[in-house]
């Protein structure tokens, strides 16, 4: 009895001077708000890159970020992480949702409890919000990357190093994530338009196994000995098929493209195992996010669409001290 | 379950098993040899070119084996004495990591092959530790190897995402990666450490009383521990053996892609367990061995390998070894029944 009551007293007074701690900040700053920021996984180069862009953004405007996210990319781990991250009632909440209809009715309770949502890198529904039509409209805005826009790029670099001419195929890691199906169709659509020279071969898909993508490399390799280029859709796949390259003894003749920019894909292009990457802007994608929930706060209007961009990285401006900033990394 | 029936097998007659178990490896050839027929007729009629007799499929298919069959080799000991261990994908991550952060920041300062020596004995070290803990959680305290296993699969994994900072680990280390995509008198790196460690396995395995203990501890537990076989002991042993070699494969993984990934062994655990089981051990133990391990392993590689190179559609891929899987245990089943009294129903 008389412990817990002790321990009741600590809780009555430590909940006390917690709301005279937040009352206090709140009145001292006039505004403090706090934003949460929740990654499609917080394993992952390109998210941690996009939490130090949102992390610097936070500090110019004055912000809290709090970013919380699951280990691994699927609805069932991101879920229960929202539903916390809601009841902590943050003032806005970025998202990189893990599924385009399985988020749509948690994200619906965050609206629900006023939560104002805007959506990074992925998206629900459509991915075209404010328009009235549909159950996934809500979200404020939609700022990322068009992922079919770096697989056209890729293409474009990959054709301009082979002179336009030669087979290639695409490595990609399981069908029916959208980012990486976005990329493989527009890498394919871009060279079946513009390069009638060039013959895409039929995509591999390797589980996210960079062992696999490197044997499916050398298998390719084995029947196409004029095999003249890959795209890797991710990170290992690029990873995989460099190596299966070098061990099939054509490394230099195959030129690899990798979508991304972490610092493993780049000292891989110091080496020249791989020869070009499209490095999205994750940290872009992060300090717009803060920047345009801050905007929403303090009573501004925002675009439902951001679009940012693209950097091609290849072994001429690897070294280049402007490219730097694109490179992924915490 | 098999207490009746195994108390005519005791520990003593363990080569009564072994014949069984060879049979069992047996048919994982059978499998292999028509695989590799019927794709070396296909790849003829198909595309006048051979399959089977190139050096460059041999050796791609032989690379591509090694890190399913490192993983397979420890997983071969943890299933035959009745147990399973699903750290291994995780453990070989952790091992990835640390070897190539000890071989990056040692060799900056004490060159590449001090750094290389001190990633292997490090992250082979560190390995003992989840190695260890599986061993004392499934032997001393009695937890299912599914569930210890299962805690020390996130735990694994967590401590190799902290340590690597949430990302891969680029390798600055030409040593390593030397070790990851060398070759010896044209026989790659990898395929010849994977071959020593596998001869290590199967003598060990086949030919020790350790390996006697291990057959006997997955075919009737407490007539083993009446025996007076230190059963804790060689459990423990057991599971550290499996750490060790997803250790292995972490190092070879990290010099192969100069890249130190905590995921690295995840898409791999399936496929390793998928080979134990095609090369004829039992998962209620008791059967099984090395060499089926790695045929179980080479199917997997031959037929992932070779539809590729056969242009067939990837999704066949799939059904392709699940269906050799289904297959492989149901002649394991029937040669049971045959075979007569080994029946774990």
């Amino acid at each position: 009895m008389e412990r817990r009551s002790v321990i009741g007293g600590l809780g009555l007074g430590l909940a006390g001077a917690a709301t005279l701690l937040s009352s206090g900040r709140a009145q001292a700053q006039g505004k403090s708000f706090t934003i949460a920021l929740i990654p499609g996984l917080t394993t992952d180069a390109f998210y941690i890159t996009m939490h130090r862009g949102a992390a610097a953004a936070a500090k110019a405007l004055g912000v809290n970020l709090v970013f919380q996210g699951a280990p691994s990319f699927n609805p069932v781990e991101q879920v229960p992480v929202l539903d916390a991250v809601i009841a902590r009632k943050p003032d806005a909440l970025l998202i990189a949702p893990t599924d385009k209809v399985q988020l749509v009715q948690p994200l619906q309770g965050a609206v629900s409890a006023g939560i104002p949502v805007i959506t990074v890198d992925t998206y629900i529904g459509s991915g075209v919000y404010q328009t009235g039509t549909g159950q996934a409209d809500f979200p404020l805005s939609y700022i990322a990357s068009n992922n079919t826009l770096g697989g056209q790029m890729g293409a474009r670099a990959l054709a301009k190093e082979l002179g336009g001419k030669g087979k290639v195929y695409v490595s990609n890691i399981q069908p029916g994530v959208s980012t990486t199906d976005e990329r493989t169709a527009g890498f394919i659509a871009e060279m079946k338009q513009n390069f009638p020279g060039i013959t895409v071969l039929p995509t591999q898909f390797n589980d996210d196994d960079a062992n696999k993508a490197a044997g499916q490399a050398q298998s390719v390799l084995a029947r196409n000995s004029d095999l003249a280029g890959i795209f890797g859709a991710n990170l290992f796949s690029a990873m995989g098929a460099a190596n299966g390259i070098q061990q099939g003894g054509a490394g230099g003749k195959v030129k690899v493209v990798a979508f991304d920019a972490p610092q493993t894909i780049i000292g891989n292009i110091k080496t020249g195992l791989i020869d070009i990457a499209i490095a999205q802007h994750p940290a872009e994608i992060g300090w717009f996010g803060v920047a345009a929930a801050y905007a929403h706060l303090t009573g501004q209007s925002i675009p439902p669409a951001i679009a940012t961009g693209f950097t091609i990285i290849d072994k001429q401006n690897v070294d280049d001290p402007a490219i730097q900033k694109f490179v992924y990394s915490a | 379950m098999t207490a009746a029936a195994s108390t005519r097998h005791p520990p003593g007659s363990a080569r009564g098993r072994r014949t069984l178990a060879a049979l069992a490896a047996a048919r994982a050839w059978i499998f292999l040899i028509v695989l590799l027929i019927v794709f070396e007729i296909w790849s003829q009629i198909a595309y006048g070119s051979t399959f089977l007799f190139s050096a460059f499929n041999i050796r791609s298919i032989a690379v591509f084996a090694v890190a399913p069959v490192l993983l397979g080799l420890g997983q071969t000991l943890v299933i035959i004495s009745g147990g399973i261990d699903l750290s291994v994908g995780f453990t070989m991550g952790f091992a990835a990591v640390i070897s190539a952060q000890v071989a990056n920041s040692l060799g900056a300062v004490a060159g590449p092959g001090i750094g290389l020596l001190g990633g292997v004995v490090i992250a082979l070290g560190a390995t003992m530790i989840p190695g260890w803990i599986n061993g004392v959680l499934v032997a001393r305290l009695r937890v299912p190897p599914f569930i210890g296993t299962l805690g020390m699969y996130g735990v694994a994994r967590g401590a190799a995402y902290l340590l690597a900072n949430g990302t891969t680990v680029p390798v600055q280390n030409s040593w390593l990666t030397w070790l990851g995509n060398g070759r010896i008198i044209g026989i790659p790196a990898v395929v010849l450490i994977a071959g020593i460690v596998i001869l290590i396995f199967h003598y060990a395995l086949a030919e020790t009383q350790f390996g006697q203990y291990t057959y006997a501890i997955g075919g009737n537990r407490q007539a083993t521990l009446r025996a007076g076989v230190n059963v804790r002991r060689v459990t423990i042993i057991l599971y550290m053996l499996s750490a060790l070699t997803a250790g292995i494969d972490g190092i070879l993984y990290t010099g192969r892609f100069a890249a130190g990934a905590p995921q690295a062994g995840e898409p791999l655990l399936l496929d390793s367990i998928a080979a134990v089981v095609i090369g004829g051990a039992s998962l209620f133990g008791g059967s099984g061995t090395i060499i089926g391990t790695i045929i179980g392993a080479l199917i997997i590689a031959v037929i992932q390998y070779g539809l590729v190179f056969l242009n067939v559609e990837p999704f066949w891929q799939f059904i392709a070894v699940g269906l050799v899987i289904i297959v492989s245990v149901l002649v394991d089943q029937s040669q049971r029944r045959l075979g007569g009294g080994r029946q774990d129903e």
